[in-house]
């Protein structure tokens, strides 16, 4: 007995004791923190944000949300949540107090609701494009939630008769063209003009098979073909603006290697992918169960967007271009975990994450270490690659393998001119371009320094290599004729 | 004897059709020497992946391995050898084997030279001149090639078309040998687990 007591006895003093000894967290997250490596490896690292909180609506006076599909910030700082479980569109402010709440529109004196909407966007005059999706309609309204207009199904000779349209998503850019997602559509993103009329379908995704399954395709049978899976393009399931009228779009897609896009006016992808991998959420390898399945894009201040994946619950944070910033986020009950994340927003420094099913808002906050990749990053953006050397130093300090950091601070060196210890660090952080940049002019220096001594050096080599070659070939000659 | 050795792969180098003559009618080749570029070969590929300057150099330092650089420099040699070999004996072929060894050792220079030229440069060239970098790495490829084709003509005294015909079924031959190796290998094992396994059933009945 006695025996079994002091054994619990050392138990408790030893739990205790580890206790103290675990590595002490600032701030505790439910998940970890890591990143990519370089090569490719899943690398420890601190976390860069932190929950900091949950809203459901049920601490507001406006009751608990059912089902949310989207939300979006304006540019004025307002959230506006789609709750479409209510049918409602739920207005906060930045303390979290309700500004206003729209429970559907009235339309030529009738009151109208929504059906199942799925997407919202705000435009820079506050006006608020709803995606009613049940409806086949996108409805504007003012921010105050007075009807506007109603833009119904695109009509146009190069849509079939038996096209069903049904908005997911939608966005507007400043010329005030519409964009919308509609289920099933794989012929791109629907393109309106201002007012509301089809111009076309824009950044279409392309078909992707391989000559195998061509080949099987040839040698079928028309009615074995017909059961065949087959080849279509995947449709695009969300898109958000950015400041220039660029649209950032995500595709549902399984081991693709370019599921976000940064479409032109014109279509065309322009996305900057420099970093050490395509932004597209994990990197797996080989295995399709290991990819990232991204269902949200949203763009931030200087071209940094972070995406939304569906299967793990992560949130990927790129800058302009595209490597990979921070990873937070996983799926599960705890506080700063999901269940089925559909939306992510941000405002100012923090996240905000939306979850249907949880039907709550999760926020974070950035720790120390987010906050100094932030800053760094808008430093480096903005030009300033000597202040921002000062933070990647910082940073290197918390995260010593960040790599990221390395190259900004060689990048801040090689505009200092100290080419030698920019190599070095440009080395750390596997930046060939900037190395390359950094190696011509410290060659350059080199030669100039040391041009005089080589030469000289090769001149009295040359010189001694001749004279001895003189000699050797008058005494070798001497020796010679006394032979003969 | 150690001029000698030096100077006749140089000039195998630069006139293929009198130096592979020569090897095989004058004596001039040495096993040895063709030996020693094989092993210089090595040396010189395992020193590329390590010390080539960053910007060409993509190889992950924990990947680096030199048995695998063995791997794929000598045992395909001598697999080129022995198929060679045994495809020209059927084919009226007049080189030995010796010969055969000697001349690829000999055809193998260009690799060693610009393999060592190239750790050097590629130390001292930026993005943009790195083009010449692949430049010299596939000129030395077909240099190699350009001299195992004449080596196996003078060898075997063969025509240029079957030299070319000859050499695809080297190739070919090389594919069998390493199926049936893997096929005695295999077999090898089931028959060793046969054994094995008839093994411990009979010391346990007892």
């Amino acid at each position: 007995m006695k025996f079994i007591q002091s054994m619990g006895i050392t138990a408790i003093v030893l739990a205790s004791l580890s206790l103290f000894a675990s590595p002490l967290q600032a701030e505790a997250a439910p998940y970890e923190g890591y990143n990519y490596s370089y090569w490719g490896a899943a690398v420890n690292v601190p976390n860069a944000y932190v929950p900091a909180g949950i809203v459901d609506g049920s601490m507001l006076a406006i009751g608990k949300f059912k089902d949310p599909t989207d939300m979006y910030v304006a540019a004025d700082g307002l959230l506006y949540v789609l709750d479409a479980g209510n049918r409602r569109i739920v207005v906060f402010d930045e303390q979290w107090e309700v500004v206003r709440e729209i429970r559907g529109f009235v339309r030529d004196g009738k009151q109208e609701q929504f059906t199942s909407p799925q997407g919202l966007f705000v435009t820079k005059n506050n006006h608020i494009y709803v995606a009613d999706t049940e409806n086949r309609r996108v409805v504007e309204l003012t921010g105050e939630g007075a009807f506007v207009r109603e833009i119904g199904a695109p009509r146009s000779e190069v849509i079939g008769p038996n096209f069903q349209y049904y908005p997911l998503k939608v966005a507007v850019d400043n010329a005030g063209r519409i964009f919308v997602i509609g289920r099933g559509v794989f012929d791109g993103i629907i393109e309106m003009d201002a007012d509301g009329s089809f111009t076309g379908f824009m950044g279409t995704n392309r078909v992707k098979f391989n000559a195998w399954d061509y080949f099987w395709k040839r040698l079928s049978t028309k009615e074995q073909r017909s059961k065949l899976a087959q080849f279509i393009p995947l449709e695009f399931n969300n898109l958000d603006m950015d400041s220039e009228g660029f649209i950032y779009s995500t595709t549902a897609e399984l081991t693709s290697k370019d599921p976000i896009k940064r479409l032109n006016p014109s279509g065309e992808d322009v996305m900057r992918r420099k970093g050490y991998f395509n932004p597209m959420g994990d990197i797996y390898s080989g295995a399709a169960s290991q990819s990232s399945l991204l269902i949200d894009v949203k763009v931030g201040e200087n071209g940094v967007y972070s995406a939304l994946d569906s299967r793990k619950g992560r949130i990927f944070t790129y800058d302009q271009d595209g490597n990979l910033m921070y990873i937070f986020g996983r799926m599960g009950e705890q506080e700063g975990t999901f269940r089925t994340p559909v939306a992510v927003e941000r405002r100012g420094d923090q996240f905000l994450v939306l979850d249907r099913d949880m039907d709550q808002i999760t926020r974070f906050k950035p720790t120390r270490y987010g906050t100094l990749v932030n800053e760094a990053n808008d430093l480096l953006v903005s030009g300033k690659y000597d202040e921002a050397e000062g933070l990647w130093r910082e940073l290197l300090r918390l995260d010593a393998n960040n790599e990221i950091a390395y190259a900004g601070i060689g990048k801040g060196l090689l505009r200092q001119g100290e080419y030698k210890q920019a190599l070095e660090y440009l080395k750390f952080g596997y930046d060939r371009e900037y190395y390359s940049k950094a190696f011509g002019k410290y060659r350059k220096e080199f030669v100039r320094e040391n041009f005089g001594l080589g030469m000289t050096t090769v001149i009295v080599f040359g010189v001694g290599l001749w004279s001895f070659k003189i000699l050797r070939r008058r005494t070798r000659g001497k020796v010679k004729s006394n032979v003969t | 004897m150690l001029r000698e050795m030096t100077k006749t792969p140089f000039y195998v180098l630069l006139h293929p059709f009198q130096g592979f003559w020569d090897l095989k009618y004058e004596n001039k080749g040495k096993l040895r020497v063709a030996l020693g570029i094989l092993l210089l070969l090595t040396i010189a590929t395992i020193l590329l992946r390590q010390y080539a300057g960053f910007v060409v150099n993509f190889n992950y330092p924990y990947d680096l391995n030199s048995i695998y650089e063995l791997q794929v420099i000598v045992l395909p040699f001598f697999l080129w050898c022995v198929a060679n070999w045994s495809l020209t004996t059927l084919m009226d072929g007049e080189g030995k084997f010796r010969e055969i060894v000697m001349t690829t050792g000999y055809a193998l220079l260009p690799l060693v030279l610009m393999r060592f030229g190239n750790i050097l440069i590629s130390n001292v060239i930026t993005l943009r001149e790195s083009a010449f970098y692949y430049m010299i790495d596939s000129l030395s490829v077909l240099w190699f090639v350009w001299l195992l084709f004449i080596g196996t003509m003078t060898v075997h005294q063969y025509t240029v078309l079957k030299t070319l015909v000859t050499m695809l079924l080297t190739l070919f031959v090389m594919g069998i040998i390493i199926f049936l190796v893997l096929l005695f290998f295999s077999l090898l094992q089931q028959m060793i687990g046969f054994v094995l396994s008839i093994y411990t059933e009979i010391s346990f009945r007892t």
